[in-house]
């Protein structure tokens, strides 16, 4: 846990990981909670958004705030692929390799995105902006094949619209 | 109670039972992983796969997950579940390294005995393994994530059974790992669980790790001797070194579970210190020498001052049939009747307890069965930690638990902690319809349809443990109140029946203090530190003329024995510990005596020495060396025998046998009078309670290596608000005052402990061993270290 005795080093890192706000208004939801620990997502997800990935402090400041050990929090953040526990490019890219997506081309959109971010699936490119990570279905199946970016669905693949996502999200980077 | 046929052969198992605990009835081994008797099914690893042929739900069934009904029909060989199994075993080991020939559980393993009875012979798969970087768990448990077959048993023991909060399952599909959010060692007392829970090689044990191969082990069915419980063991061992304990399985008591002490805390049996040859006066001699001097002496002392003057003295850490042996040299030697334990309050306790009626009598099986337990006096996981586990499936199973007790008490589960002196406590319980907490407890028990009440012979003391039997009597419904008595020792209670009945409790010390004994024999006890006035018992004995000594700790009382004989610990030899509810256990011997070679060789080559005998093989079981005393010539089984005809209330010793589970004893008719309640005045604001440390109280623990790095560091446990009073804090260094001399300590305030009172966790091997666990609070004072300098 962080809480060993060094208040201010304490409360300087749970400064970067959350706002006091942020903290505040959890811990409200937290006294109001039956079972807390069903907060447990939210919580990670926030973190998540202010800091680009969870990391073993945000976990433990998770603990604390829920009332958790940090293994209980682990177990959830480690469970779901969308919680990063490592950190990501600024946008994380989720290629579905699951069955309906692989039959209408997945695995060539899988390829196609290696070679024009000259990164392999788990790696991040040098400058920071994108990560291929692979993802079972994604739940849209009717338009396979499909991906994930952020929190935004992309479905109905073509190579072409994949190398327009790109540039579009290059450019939002710059501006 | 469903009669089923599983292969042709029927069979009748109990009501609830599942098909694969009624083919494990049979004999038919169905290969199966997630499944423990003791954690119940999960149908997690599809292994038990057989075919219902005839039942309310038919065709491929988990074994583990069906319920045996009447009139059942299960195949087990039928081509269909015979092919899923050996998929389900193949699918297994796809990511299970072929590391067996360098994999401690090599030869007693689940994984590799179930892979092959599954039918899986040859791998197909070709790809890369999944690999795991593993976690360093501290200095008991090795972990070897790559062997992980994902059978969850290992969170399920270690979580969900013993309530352990700092280890669990993390990642998903492939990735799966179990263990600590971050490296660090493992904080449960029962971490050591793991071990025998893994069905694979991930979990092994860090202290006997590439020692001995399974197949070159010397393993026998064994009991605990770190508290009163009784929990069944096996330990193991090699070349007269004792290198392992796991747990047996027993369902009357540990079930199959055993606390860390026990596991690790082994070690003192091959400690280089142990004294292992016989000696007079100081000089090294022949056990025989020894043993007819030692009877010489005897009777000429008896011959020119009598009997009177000779006084015995057993102990909770010697077997039964020795204690009993030693009663019979009592008899012999025309001596008064020996004393049980050297702190004659812990022996009245023991008394207490075994004046209890059988019947009246839980047993732990019975206790993680109750809805209600009220614990009066007890710190679990100091004085009895497998206790703390059946507390914990009490609540698990919707259950209460409420604890009345000075102590800062902690349980791996939800309880009600009521903190009251101990003085409190008793004057509670002597007029408990007076007493509001007790008597709103009272109405609660008897309204409970399985209450239990259970009581610390250390805290409570005989007096107490006969007022706990009234209140249990007052507290009967329609179920009756079951008493579960927490005593100090393995066996306690089989030396609380051997003492002189109708008489109070006595106390040696006033014996050799009266100047009228002159001889004194302790076998297997260390008065002078178990007597709770130690500096004095330490110059009455040195007035003794003679001080003989049966004994394998390297004891205070060994090192002043003018007559000295080594005896060999129940890993040696056979004998029977009767635990705290009665119940005679049987031990077998598992090694030969002598130094270990590990001792002898010093890590490398054993000694280039030839002799006809094994270096340090000279102890004798101490029942054989009383026997010897005795001329009894009979064996254990015959001395077994004997017993029973004489004392009929023990009538199943004769039939025990270690593995099995034990036999309780009938009463044997001491009804003890309630006795007067120790009155005494409180004298001082600030009273010192010395209390049972969690690791290092027992003088088994101190001297085994690898609980070192656990064992309880010297220090004063306060109330918070009480140090703050005198302007203390935390980690405060303090000067401790009491009648027994000034000892300086550092302050750990505990804000669940009583108020008005200052605790110590006794060391025995420290300086702080002038202090024992079992007696009442006395007057002390407190000074900060530099005030006082
Ligand atoms: S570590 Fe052992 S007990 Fe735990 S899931 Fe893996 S194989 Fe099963
Ligand atoms: S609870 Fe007591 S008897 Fe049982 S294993 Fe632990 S120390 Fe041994
Ligand atoms: S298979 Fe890709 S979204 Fe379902
Ligand atoms: S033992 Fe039945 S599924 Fe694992």
């Amino acid at each position: 846990m962080i809480c060993l005795g060094n208040f201010s080093a304490e409360i300087e890192i749970m400064k970067k990981l959350l706002l006091k706000k942020q903290i505040d208004a959890f811990r409200r939801k937290v006294a109001k909670t039956e079972h807390p620990r069903e907060l447990v997502i939210d919580l990670l997800r926030e973190i998540q958004d202010r800091n680009g990935w969870v990391s073993d402090e945000g976990v433990e400041l998770a603990a604390q705030i829920l009332g958790v050990t940090p293994i209980e929090v682990e177990e959830v953040a480690t469970f779901y692929d969308k919680i990063y526990r490592q950190p990501v490019g600024r946008y994380p890219i989720h290629i579905c390799d699951s069955i309906c997506c692989w039959s209408r081309g997945g695995e060539e959109i899988a390829n196609h995105l290696q070679q024009q971010l000259e990164i392999k699936l788990g790696e991040t490119t040098t400058d920071g902006l994108f990560t291929l990570l692979p993802t079972c279905c994604l739940g849209g199946c009717g338009r396979a094949p499909s991906m994930m970016i952020g929190r935004r669905f992309y479905g109905n693949l073509s190579l072409a619209e994949l190398d327009r996502i790109i540039e579009q999200l290059r450019e939002e980077a710059k501006g | 109670m469903p009669t089923l046929t599983i292969d042709n052969r029927t069979v009748t198992v109990a009501e609830g039972a599942s098909v694969l605990d009624a083919a494990v009835e049979l004999g038919i081994v169905v290969p199966h992983y997630c499944y423990h008797q003791a954690l119940g099914a999960v149908g997690a690893c599809r292994q038990c796969a057989v075919t219902i042929l005839e039942g309310s739900q038919k065709g491929l069934k988990m074994s583990c997950l069906v319920t045996a009904e009447d009139g059942m029909q299960v195949s087990t060989c039928d081509e269909e579940s015979r092919s899923f199994r050996a998929q389900v075993g193949e699918w297994l080991m796809t990511n299970h390294p072929h590391d067996c020939p360098v994999c401690d559980e090599g030869g007693e393993c689940q994984l590799q005995e179930m892979t092959i009875g599954s039918g899986h012979g040859i791998r197909r798969y070709r790809g890369n393994k999944r690999t795991h970087t593993n976690q360093d768990l501290g200095p008991f448990i090795t972990q070897e994530m790559n062997r992980c077959i994902q059978c969850y048993r290992c969170v399920r023991a270690y979580k969900d059974y013993c309530g352990g909060e700092d280890f669990g399952v993390m990642g998903s599909r492939q990735r799966v790992f179990f263990g600590r959010f971050k490296e660090g060692p493992l904080e449960s007392d029962f971490s050591g669980n793991l071990i025998d829970f893994c069905p694979t090689g991930v979990f092994t044990d860090k202290t006997s790790r590439f020692k001995t191969r399974y197949w070159d082990l010397q393993q026998a069915p064994s009991i605990c001797p770190h508290c009163s419980l009784g929990c069944a063991t096996l330990p193991g061992g090699r070349y007269q070194q004792l290198q392992r304990v796991r747990s047996g399985s027993n369902r009357l008591t540990n079930d199959s579970f055993i606390c860390d002490r026990a596991r690790f805390g082994s070690d003192w049996a091959n400690h280089p210190q142990r004294p292992r040859e016989a000696r007079i006066d100081g000089e090294k001699a022949e056990f025989s020498v020894v043993l007819s001097q030692l009877e010489e002496r005897l009777q000429s002392l008896v011959d020119t001052y009598g009997g009177e003057t000779l006084r015995l003295l057993g102990s909770p850490r010697a077997s039964f049939e020795a204690n009993l042996l030693l009663k019979k040299l009592a008899v012999r030697f025309g001596a008064p009747t020996p004393c049980y334990d050297a702190h004659p309050r812990r022996a009245f306790a023991a008394r207490a307890a075994g004046s209890i009626p059988s019947g009246q009598l839980a047993s732990l099986q019975q206790l993680r069965a109750s809805d209600l337990v009220l614990v009066a006096g007890v710190d679990p996981l100091a004085e009895a930690p497998v206790l703390a586990l059946a507390l914990r499936q009490v609540v698990r199973a919707g259950g209460r638990v409420v604890v009345l007790d000075p102590r800062p008490v902690e349980l791996p589960c939800e309880f009600e902690h009521h903190s009251l002196t101990q003085e409190a406590l008793l004057r509670g319980l002597s007029a408990p319809e007076e007493n509001e907490l007790l008597e709103s407890l009272r109405q609660q028990l008897e309204a409970a349809h399985h209450p239990v009440l259970v009581g610390g012979g250390d805290l409570l003391g005989g007096a107490g443990l006969l007022l706990l039997r009234r209140f249990s009597e007052s507290c009967c419904g329609d179920s009756d109140c079951l008493i579960f008595p927490v005593l100090h020792g393995p066996n306690s209670y089989g030396g609380g029946l051997l003492e002189e009945p109708g008489e109070r409790q006595r106390d040696l010390l006033e014996d050799l203090e009266n100047g009228k004994v002159r001889a004194l024999i302790c076998l297997e006890a260390d008065p002078a530190i178990e007597h709770p006035d130690p500096g004095r018992m330490q110059l009455a004995l040195a007035r003794l003329d003679l001080l003989a000594v049966f004994d394998h700790l390297p004891t205070h009382s060994v090192a002043a024995a003018n007559i000295f004989l080594p005896t060999r610990t129940l890993f040696e030899c056979g004998g029977t510990y009767v635990n705290n509810e009665g119940r005679m256990q049987a031990f077998a011997p598992v090694i030969e005596p002598g130094i270990p070679l590990e001792v002898s060789g010093g890590g490398g080559h054993p000694l280039r020495q030839f002799d006809s005998g094994v270096p340090g093989s000279a102890p004798h079981s101490a029942i054989h060396l009383l026997q010897q005393l005795l001329k009894d010539r009979q064996d254990l089984f015959g001395l077994r025998r004997q017993i029973v005809e004489e004392i009929p209330c023990l009538r199943d010793l004769d039939r025990l046998e270690a593995g099995d589970s034990g036999r309780r004893m009938a009463d044997c008719g001491e009804s003890l009078e309630e006795s007067r309640l120790e009155i005494w005045a409180q004298e001082g604001e600030l009273r010192l309670l010395p209390v049972m440390a969690r690791y290092g109280g027992d003088q088994y623990s101190r001297l085994s290596q690898p609980l070192a790095s656990r064992l309880q560091q010297p220090c004063l446990w306060i109330h918070p608000l009480e140090a703050a009073e005198r302007g203390f804090g935390e980690g405060q260094r303090v000067v401790l005052r009491t009648a027994v001399g000034h000892f300086r300590l550092s302050l750990s305030c505990k804000e669940k402990m009583v108020r008005g009172r200052v605790m110590l966790p006794c060391l025995p091997g420290t300086p702080l061993e002038v202090f024992t666990p079992g007696g009442l609070s006395i007057p002390c004072q407190l000074y900060a270290e530099d005030d006082n300098a």
